[in-house]
């Protein structure tokens, strides 16, 4: 059996197949020899009995099904068993599984533990003691020995952990406990990934002397994950990286979810063959960028594919000075005013609440603001100046507004990225000869490289730098003249930009103009936050308490328990004291994602030891015991023989008055098993509106009702819409398509123009989600006929008591956006919509129609109907009208009215006609029964 | 389980004869009908009581022109002047009876619930009816073994000449039967009814009445049989076998019934009488029926 991937665990019981030709001598023989009766009427009957039937020929196939029944239950009993594995003992006193549970683990997470338990499999037939260790594990784990079942519940509550291994310490660990177990199998089931410390720690493990080594590393390793994200001015890039040993070119969709997991942007990162690294674009606006809250890898189910975004990658904080208090009264002429219009989408602004400009800028410097937007401040007081300087050379980036008082200042080396000219420049004055000048193009180089210069923009007036070598290289714009309109430069890590106009429309109409906009913004984006707030906020501003973690699968979990608070920083180690996630709290959080912006994921190398290494393959036990199956089928086909020999003896053919029946149980017995195996398939099909369904819902006008789960009032809805739809199409231009029975939770409302509500006090109460959607359905112009059926249920009792249904109902629009209501007055358009009718009965007499009252309505008292727009949304009747229309197969009605009165039901058919139409027609016809006024008008 | 049904050898027809007789004489309400039939109607030395040829006299008559010569009685005229009498006598033809007993290899089934094979009750029936025919003087014959003849002791005269036949499977030729006489047939009538009535045709023509006694054995009716069994026909050796014979018995009956009701119903429309009987009952119920048959007949006239 080597050409087949089947191996027998008992092939001597093979032979037995050789018996085959003796059973079919037997099979041949049987039936035994019958009774031998002389019986004249033979003729007649061998017009009953088969002639086949004759002891020495049982029909071949019949024979052949018997042949292939012994043969499958010898085949059975030989043991069978498709894809064997190769069952290779465990060798030494002792078996040891080292197995990496790290983060690039979770993705074939269960078949490495198949792996394992084989091994345990193995292991337990020579009751050996098991070490089981997990790398990512806390290194004071239990691991052993175990036996086997202990080994097995351990392996089975193991689960990967979005940490990376710490192989020394395990590897040691394992090392210690061989010591005692001289020769024991060593299974090394690694994630393939190379990590620091791995040569000490083979070295070490391979030192305890196994007496073999089983070495599991995964096939293909094709897991990505993020290491870095940068929010850029234009767009969001991020960076994945994959293993070395996948080579193949390959592409993923990134995406971007906000807060709530909604994804809100995707970009595609392709991967050139060899390459291990590759980039991502996401070119969406800045508002959007700022909603991101992480990043994924569509497909990928770890901790690596999951990145972070924290404070630092999204909103800055700008910080507004002015040098003056704001005057509230002229609000346009405030400094800040197109700053603050300018940004507020983008940043968030805080501003000093102290005027005091000492106070002011330690004020705002201790929110650690990204940039501060000074307008027009001249000299600053020497304590805040030094903490500005200082705050600058650690990344901040002063962004300051020219003005009369700057100008008039002197030169500050530090705070100004160019020295200036004192006084300023006015071009195009009365006095002046020249004209106001335009934006040139912006230069290369400069961060607003990529805009285009705005023509309708001019300056008046600026301020002048002194010329100097590097004066080109500092203007960031400039105008037509070549005097620079923006000069920035950099001090240390931050930098000092100016604006060398004012930041209101005085000296240009920049600020103004959209490009003003784009040319803040991009100069936000160039800043970084300094520091998080909760990091101030909190006492212990260096530790931050575990907010929310990755977990191994690459979702967001509550923290564990093992999660410690973090302390930020380049040097914070991702373990399981501190998991990948987000350390915070609601107010601000750091993300801690796993991989560093430089990781890289290398091929683990196999170490060299002096024992045997032999390979064990990550893969599911896929071998398959066909014993069950083959006795299943010897049992299917004993079965088939059964109903053969009773075919044959007549039994089927002999009562052709239980055929019916065995025939119905059959199809019963059919249905029910289809039943079982397809438990979802009609639920799964009622949740999305097929596009067939939606078409065949309007292609014709459709009265729906709502099913209420009781049969028996859904039948008389349908039945009652049924008999509307004959008298609609009896009598009216209308003829409706089948009743439609929605659900209201699934279904597609918006194609039906009127839903009939019977309110059955037993059905369950609908969900909030439905009361929704009905309530999407009556604000879109759609129509609830709400019946509660219960007139003389209702009503004998004292006034306060309500009946079930009417309280059902209560609860129902306790929810719903419903409008006044009022019984409908005598000139109201329902009354005359076709019929010229007062009241609307239905089963029941007596109980009003309730509609929306229109207050607006003008109700002149020459006008016999009362204009108004709209239809009312809502109707409820107490009169069970579905009950009055219903009618059977054959048109008759099904209930009885309350009286029994026939006049009654053709009324609330009329009633219903009238309802109908208000619903198509709305209004038209509060205009149309003043026709034979005007008609008698035109005849004149 | 015992076998239900066996094959019997010819039954020795003194025997019968015996039995036949004994089973006329156990049935006294047939003598006294057959006494009165035998003084009535059908016998055949006794008047018509219409002119015809015979021995008594019947009536005088005025002699019409065409009438012989010869049978002007004289001395009748004589006593009237002007007018001549003929003598008419009283029509007096022996009535023959033509009986016959199937004595195939299926009527020599006998099962166990019967007391006598069906050769041996079809011989009875025939050699009783002849006893009692030959008694009222009517002729009696057996197709294709002797011709009409009337004896006193006819019923053992034919007993003789059925003793010293050869049994046979084959049916005798009804073609050599003539108009005006009774024919009586005791058999199974196991063969499909068109055979029946193709072998039969013959007598359909020529105001023949046709007694068919069907002798049935009750295990044929009832087919008790179940289990596995192989079913042997006597007659043509053929071979079946029937898995469970319980679950065709409803089947069979139906068809078993059905093609005696279809028997049945052909001689009714031909005016014939059939009759069965089973041969765990007593032989006399069919010879009563069978007589009623042939008084009924006669007196319903032709």
């Amino acid at each position: 059996m080597n050409f087949l991937p089947l191996s027998f665990g008992a092939p001597m019981v093979l032979w037995g197949l050789i018996a085959l030709p003796v059973i079919w001598w037997l099979l041949r023989l049987t039936p035994p020899s019958p009774q031998r009766e002389t019986f004249p009427p033979l003729a007649i009957l061998a017009r009953i009995v088969r002639r086949e039937e004759t002891p020495q020929n049982s029909p071949w196939w019949l024979t052949l099904l018997r042949l292939a029944l012994a043969a499958l239950v010898i085949l059975a009993l030989a043991d069978p068993v498709f894809n064997p594995r190769e069952r290779t003992a465990v060798s030494g006193q002792a078996l040891a599984i080292v197995l990496d549970n790290d983060w690039s683990s979770a993705p074939d997470w269960d078949r490495r533990v198949a792996t394992a338990e084989r091994l345990i499999a193995d292991a337990r037939g020579s009751g050996l003691p098991i070490v089981l260790a997990l790398t990512a594990d806390r290194p004071n784990q239990d691991i052993g020995p175990f036996d086997a079942d202990t080994a097995i519940q351990r392996l089975n509550a193991a689960e990967p952990r979005p940490v990376p291994p710490d192989r020394p310490v395990i590897y040691e660990r394992v090392a210690d406990a061989l010591e005692t177990m001289p020769g024991a199998t060593l299974a090394l089931l690694t994630n393939g990934l190379a990590a620091p410390g791995d040569d000490a720690a083979f070295e070490q493990i391979v030192a305890a002397d196994p007496s073999e080594i089983r070495w599991g590393a995964p096939d293909r390793t094709s897991l990505l994950a993020f290491t870095d994200s940068t929010n850029e001015p234009e767009r969001f890039t991020v960076t994945a990286i994959r293993p070395e040993s996948d080579t193949a070119p390959r592409q993923a969709t990134a995406y971007a979810s906000d807060e709530r997991g909604r994804r809100i942007a995707e970009a595609l990162i392709t991967f050139g063959a060899g390459e291990t690294a590759a980039t991502g674009e996401m070119r969406v606006p800045f508002e959007l960028r700022n909603d991101f809250a992480s990043i994924g890898i569509s497909g990928e189910h770890h901790a690596g594919a999951l990145h972070l975004l924290d404070e630092n990658s999204r909103r800055r904080r700008i910080g507004l000075l002015a040098q003056s208090a704001e005057d509230e009264a002229q609000p346009l002429l405030s400094p800040l005013y197109y700053i603050r219009r300018a940004l507020s989408p983008y940043a968030d602004l805080i501003e000093a609440e102290s005027a005091d400009r000492s106070e002011a800028i330690p004020e705002l410097l201790d929110q650690q603001p990204a940039a501060i937007i000074m307008a027009d401040v001249g000299t600053l007081p020497d304590a805040a100046r030094e903490q500005l300087v200082e705050w600058i050379h650690n990344g901040g980036t002063l962004i300051r507004f020219a003005g009369p008082r700057l100008a008039a200042a002197e030169h500050d080396e530090e705070l100004l990225p160019v020295r200036l000219r004192v006084g300023e420049r006015s071009l195009g004055g009365t006095l002046s000869w020249s004209e106001p000048q335009p934006v040139a193009e912006f230069p290369v180089g400069s961060p607003f490289s990529d805009l285009t210069p705005p023509r309708d923009v001019t300056v008046n007036r600026q301020v002048l730098a002194e010329p100097s070598a590097d004066i080109v290289e500092r203007a960031w714009a400039s105008l037509a003249d070549g005097t620079p309109l923006v000069t920035g430069a950099t001090r240390e890590a931050g930098r000092v930009i100016l604006f060398h106009i004012t930041p209101e429309a005085t000296w240009s109409n920049l600020p103004i103009s959209g490009t003003f906009v784009e040319m803040l913004r991009r100069i936000v984006q160039l800043s970084q936050n300094q520091g998080s707030v909760a990091g101030e906020q909190e006492e212990t501003a260096t530790r931050l308490a575990p907010y929310r973690m990755i977990s191994a699968t690459g979702t967001m979990v509550p923290p564990g328990p093992e999660a410690e608070p973090l302390t930020p920083g380049p040097d914070a180690t991702v373990d399981l004291a501190h998991p990948p996630g987000l350390y915070g709290s609601e107010d601000g959080v750091v993300a801690h994602n796993l991989l560093a912006s430089d990781a890289t994921l290398e091929t683990l190398a196999r170490p060299e030891a002096p024992v045997t290494i032999t390979e064990a393959h990550y893969a599911f036990d896929s071998a398959q015991p066909l014993r069950g199956a083959l006795l299943a089928a010897a049992l299917g086909l004993l079965a088939l023989d059964t109903l053969a020999v009773l075919w044959l003896g007549g039994l089927l053919r002999r009562s052709s008055r239980r055929r019916p029946a065995s025939a119905a149980s059959a199809i019963l017995i059919a249905f029910l098993a289809f039943g079982l195996l397809s438990p979802d398939r009609a639920l799964a099909q009622q949740t999305q509106t097929s596009e067939a369904e939606a078409i065949d819902a309007i292609s014709a006008t459709r009265i729906a009702y709502v099913i209420t789960g009781n049969s028996s009032v859904d039948a008389i809805s349908r039945a009652g819409i049924m008999g509307l739809s004959r008298f609609l199409t009896d009598k009216t231009a209308l003829e409706p398509g089948e009743p439609a029975g929605v659900d209201i939770d699934t279904d597609e409302l918006s194609f039906y123009p009127l839903i009939y509500w019977p309110i059955d006090a037993n059905a369950p109460m609908p969900s909030e989600e439905a009361i929704a959607r009905i309530d999407a359905y009556m604000q879109e112009g759609g129509t609830v006929l709400f019946d509660t059926r219960d007139q003389y249920s209702a009503g004998f009792d004292s006034s306060d008591s309500v009946s079930p249904e009417t309280q059902r109902l209560r609860d129902i629009l306790a929810n719903l956006d419903v409008p006044p209501l009022e019984p409908v007055p005598e000139d109201h358009v329902l009354t005359k919509a076709f019929y010229i009718t007062s009241e609307f009965p239905g089963r029941y007499n007596g109980s009003p129609l309730w509609v929306a009252a229109d207050m607006n309505a003008a109700s002149p008292s020459d006008r016999p109907v009362r204009s108004g727009d709209g239809v009312s949304p809502i109707m409820i009747t107490g009169n069970d009208m579905a009950g009055a229309w219903a009618i059977d197969s054959d048109g008759q009605p099904l209930l009885p009215t309350v009286p029994s009165n026939s006049m009654q039901r053709v009324y609330s058919l009329r009633a219903g006609v009238n309802i109908m139409m208000y619903m198509l027609t709305g209004n038209y016809k509060s205009d149309q029964v003043h026709v034979p006024a005007l008609l008698e008008r035109l005849g004149q | 389980m015992a076998r239900i049904g066996e094959v019997t050898p010819h039954v020795t027809v003194q025997d019968a004869l015996v039995r036949a007789r004994t089973r006329a004489a156990l049935v006294p309400d047939l003598m006294v009908e057959a006494r009165r039939v035998v003084n009535t109607v059908i016998a055949g030395w006794h008047g018509r009581r219409r002119r015809g040829i015979g021995e008594n006299f019947w009536q005088f008559r005025p002699y019409v022109e065409g009438d012989a010569i010869s049978r002007i009685d004289w001395r009748r005229s004589a006593r009237e002047e002007g007018h001549l009498y003929v003598r008419d006598q009283e029509w007096e033809a022996a009535h023959t009876v033509w009986l016959w007993a199937d004595r195939s290899p299926s009527m020599l089934y006998r099962s166990n619930r019967a007391e006598v094979s069906k050769e041996s009750r079809a011989i009875v029936h025939v050699l009783a009816l002849a006893e009692l025919l030959s008694r009222s003087g009517e002729r009696i014959a057996w197709p294709g073994l002797t011709d009409p003849f009337a004896a006193r002791n006819g019923a053992e005269r034919l007993a003789q000449y059925v003793a010293h036949a050869e049994p046979s499977a084959e049916r005798p030729d009804m073609k050599q039967i003539r108009r005006f006489c009774d024919v009586v047939i005791s058999s199974d009538f196991l063969d499909p009814p068109d055979e029946i009535k193709l072998w039969l045709d013959p007598l359909t023509r020529g105001g023949i009445r046709v007694h068919l006694i069907e002798v049935a054995d009750p295990t044929e009716e009832t087919f008790p049989y179940t289990g596995r069994i192989e079913f042997h026909d006597p007659e043509t050796g053929e071979r079946l076998t029937a898995g469970r014979a319980e679950t065709v018995a409803e089947e069979y009956r139906n068809l078993y019934a059905a093609r005696r009701e279809e028997l049945r119903r052909w001689c009714k429309s031909l005016g014939w009488s059939y009759t069965v009987n089973h041969t765990d009952r007593l032989a006399s119920e069919a010879l009563i029926q069978v007589h009623t048959a042939m008084t009924s007949d006669m007196e319903i006239g032709r």
